[in-house]
């Protein structure tokens, strides 16, 4: 459900972007994308442990 | 004989690991006095049980597409930090849910059965956990369960903030599990009296709620609660208008004798007035008046009979192993601590049991529940105990593994002493270290040295038991330099002292430093608009302010995390999950033997190997986002940012905390990016779209082998690119290698035939 409050909704992102990439890597799995081309880069998060969380023998 | 049903609850939230003793003890102790119906209700493992179902989960996923839709947020230029939980709330489920729902069971099962022992499946399988309860918060956002504990946007030091809290339909989870769960089996059952222990603050809201339920389906059924929490709080709460509506009365310390009291005189129909340590509504001619009575000696603990677990759900709980709690004392035979408010929560004095009654005791429980494992309760064993009950337990061939909290006691911790603690099943201690600062242990009035400190740590690590210390960080007039020179003291000594448990000082109403804070050079500041408040800000006259403190604990955490093994990554699930490092001990692992694995596993994490047969990681699934999600978790990490939610140990929330982090935190701008949930590993990558396409070719490919043969061999630049991206992904948990136990089970798993190796 949209948020009424919110102003005029801007344009989507690049999702229809992506599901085209998707669906061309699928249809020609044997199409080796031009790796250097890409933006590869890769976004991990450690660990989401807080550290006030592990002082758990009082909790 | 009277039909008298008494049932006693444990409310959510509490550990999910292992029972909980105080109502097994109150339990045997009202059966002994002649109530026959006394039902255990664990409502803590059977709520976390019910949520981390695939059906609860399955509820959740509706209840965060309706109240927290992804494209809420998809036109949003950028998002402001006052969004971000929601927004990660929705993302994580969006990616999460379904293969969530998917492998809750065998996540379970992979927890309480014999694959806990093995290590590459036991970390997924606490994440995917965890994951759950992510899920669960999500859909009552902004509340959060996690494992260790439960928060609303309520505050817990005002009473009306927590009565409103007891009727949030959409925020507060308990509401709707407690009408679908305990509370017909309570009507059912015509309960006549329920007893809560409420020894958490986390539990607060949800023991008040389900007080408020049975109050209105069941009249005539006295709602009465005890507990560690609520002997700091209890008087205060039952002054504070509309409690009468969850609770007719408080029990101060133990419970044994005025819940016996209670129960004989609600049976009987005589007045509550002779109830000792009670504090009740007296209601009379529609008005209610609160009425306090003097308090009741405690039982001859070395008289009260052996707890009872009978009824306790023990399939449920999140181990592989039953592991019994059981107290040999109560109460503190040092008793000098100036930070130590015990006698507060058990009562004045000092008991215990016999050595001998404590080996009956244990043996008779261990024949009973065909278990060997045990968590001691106590806060220490006097010298002549440490001596005495090893005896016991060795003559009566116990045959059990136990841990327990200690002090330092040089003459009784010996090399001899922590053998044959060793011999009679004792495999780790954790002991009140608090500081490396002579002076502030001075100031505690500890009476140890930390010359005897270290010898009993190693004494006890020669022996084969692991060591735990206990650490403070800020007690009052404490510089950063000496909270560092505490840091180095412990990394000089991780060889022998394999956790730390840090925490940083707080101040509560009924400690010393609270009556008489110019000895510690502070001032106590009070907020009178806090009619349940029990923790107090200070201002400290020297050293670290309270601020500075919080963020030396950051920094002490940091290091504690670099450096010891079971602390490092995702080891620190072991630790953190009540007794599942103990179980690996009692299982035959030596604590140098676990650092080692724990150490090993945390460098094959790190390493910049790079194997080519790496391959996806199975159950991979993917979710185009509007907003980076790592750049939203990493925000949310930042200290101003965990300054909304209320503090881990004393629940409270930091005023205009909120405001603070919205100045401080920049928002997060819109960029497309593909957030993967990585089932296998129960792990979540961020890549842009790009790599999602690249992810896919992978796939497709089926290692990264595979994927490298394709290209064209002069392809340098490519290879070097798809390596580097590989490495990323490997790091994340998007690609995994095979060639172990861990993998080939997973494919089992997933009906997948595992590639040679």
């Amino acid at each position: 459900m949209a948020d009424p409050t919110q102003k005029k909704p801007e344009p989507k992102p690049a999702s229809p972007t992506l599901h085209a990439r998707e669906e061309r890597a699928k249809d020609e799995a044997l199409e080796v994308p031009d790796f250097a081309k890409l933006d590869l880069r890769v976004e991990t998060v450690e660990e989401r442990i807080s550290p006030s969380e592990t002082n758990v023998f009082d909790k | 004989m009277t039909y008298f049903p008494i049932r006693l609850v444990y409310p959510p939230q509490g550990h999910f690991t292992q029972p909980y003793l105080a109502l097994p003890c109150i339990k045997a102790w009202l059966q002994q006095q002649g109530f026959e119906d006394v039902g255990l209700v664990d409502a803590s493992i059977e709520a976390y049980d019910r949520f981390l179902s695939p059906e609860y989960l399955a509820r959740a996923k509706r209840l965060v597409e309706e109240r927290l839709p992804l494209s809420r947020f998809e036109s949003r230029s950028e998002l402001s930090f006052g969004e971000f939980a929601a927004y990660r709330g929705a993302a994580e489920a969006a990616a999460s849910a379904d293969a969530v729902i998917a492998t809750i069971d065998e996540a379970k099962r992979t927890i309480r059965g014999e694959e806990f022992y093995d290590i590459d499946r036991y970390t997924p399988a606490v994440r995917t956990l965890y994951q759950g309860l992510r899920l669960v918060s999500a859909a009552h956002h902004p509340s959060e369960l996690t494992p260790h504990n439960f928060s609303m946007r309520y505050s817990n030091e005002r009473s009306s903030e927590v009565l409103a809290a007891t009727r949030d339909e959409v925020e507060n989870p308990f509401l709707e599990h407690f009408r679908s769960t305990l509370l017909p089996r309570l009507v059912a059952d015509k309960v006549r009296v329920v007893g809560m222990s409420v020894i958490y603050g986390s539990q607060l809201v949800p023991a008040l709620t389900l007080g408020r339920l049975i109050k209105e389906a069941l009249p005539d059924c006295h709602v009465t609660a005890g507990g560690g929490f609520l002997a700091y709080i209890g008087r205060k709460l039952m002054r504070a208008p509309g409690l009468e509506d969850c609770l007719d009365s408080v029990v101060f310390h133990e419970g044994e004798g005025p819940m016996a009291a209670l129960c004989a005189a609600l049976r009987d129909g005589t007045p509550l007035e002779s109830v000792g340590s009670l504090t009740w509504f007296k209601r009379a001619d529609g008005r209610v008046e609160t009425i306090e009575n003097p308090p009741m000696h405690p039982v001859r603990l070395d008289a009260a009979p052996t707890p009872d677990f009978d009824g306790l759900p023990f399939e449920l709980y999140f181990s592989p192993r039953l592991v019994l709690p059981y107290d040999i004392n109560r109460g503190c035979y040092y008793g000098e601590c100036t930070f130590c408010t015990l006698p507060t929560v058990i009562g004045p004095g000092y008991r215990t049991r016999r050595a001998s009654t404590i080996a009956e005791h244990v043996v008779a429980l261990r024949d009973k529940h065909r278990t060997t494992h045990f968590n001691f309760i106590t806060d220490c064993m006097p010298p002549g105990m440490i001596r005495d009950l090893p005896d016991e337990l060795v003559a009566r061939q116990a045959g059990i593994t136990w841990w327990s909290d200690a002090r330092v006691e040089p003459k009784a911790y010996t090399i001899e002493g922590a053998r044959k603690l060793h011999e009679a099943g004792c495999r780790k201690l954790l002991f009140g270290f608090e500081t490396a600062t002579p002076r502030l242990l001075k100031m505690m009035q500890k009476g140890q040295s930390l010359k005897s400190t270290v010898e009993v740590a190693n004494n006890c690590a020669a022996a084969g038991i692991s060591v735990t210390f206990y650490a403070m960080v800020g007690f009052p007039t404490e510089t950063r330099e000496e909270a560092r020179a505490t840091l180095q003291f412990l990394l000089d000594h991780k060889d022998a002292v394999r956790e730390v448990s840090l925490q940083t000082f707080h101040i509560d109403e009924v400690a010393q430093t609270y009556h008489e804070p110019d000895k510690f050079g502070i001032r106590i500041i009070d907020d009178p608009s806090k009619d349940i408040e029990l923790y107090h800000d200070y201002e400290a006259a020297s050293g670290m302010s309270q601020k500075e403190a919080a963020e030396m604990f950051e920094e002490m955490m940091a290091a504690l995390r670099a450096n010891l093994p079971i602390f490092a990554g995702d080891n620190i699930f072991f630790f953190m999950q009540k007794s599942h490092y103990f179980l690996h001990l009692a299982a035959g692992a030596s604590p140098e033997e676990f650092a080692e694995r724990a150490r090993a596993r945390a460098d094959q994490r790190n390493t910049a190997r790079t194997s080519l047969a790496w391959r996806p990681a199975r159950g991979l699934r993917a979710v185009p986002l509007s907003h980076p999600h790592a750049d939203v978790v990493r925000a949310m990490a930042r200290p101003e940012a965990r300054a909304v939610r209320p503090d881990f140990l004393t629940g409270r929330h930091e005023e205009g905390a909120l405001e603070a982090a919205i100045a401080a935190i920049p928002p997060v701008a819109r960029s497309s990016r593909v957030l993967w949930w990585c089932g296998e590993t129960a792990e979540f990558v961020e890549t842009r779209p790009d790599g999602a396409a690249a992810l896919r070719a992978l796939q497709a490919a089926g290692d990264l082998s595979k994927l490298l043969e394709r290209l064209p061999p002069t392809d340098e630049t490519g290879r070097a690119a798809l390596l580097a991206f590989a490495r990323e992904l490997k790091k994340g948990g998007a690609l995994v290698e095979d060639g172990t136990i861990a993998t080939a089970r997973a494919s089992e798993r997933h009906g997948e035939t595992a590639p040679a190796t």
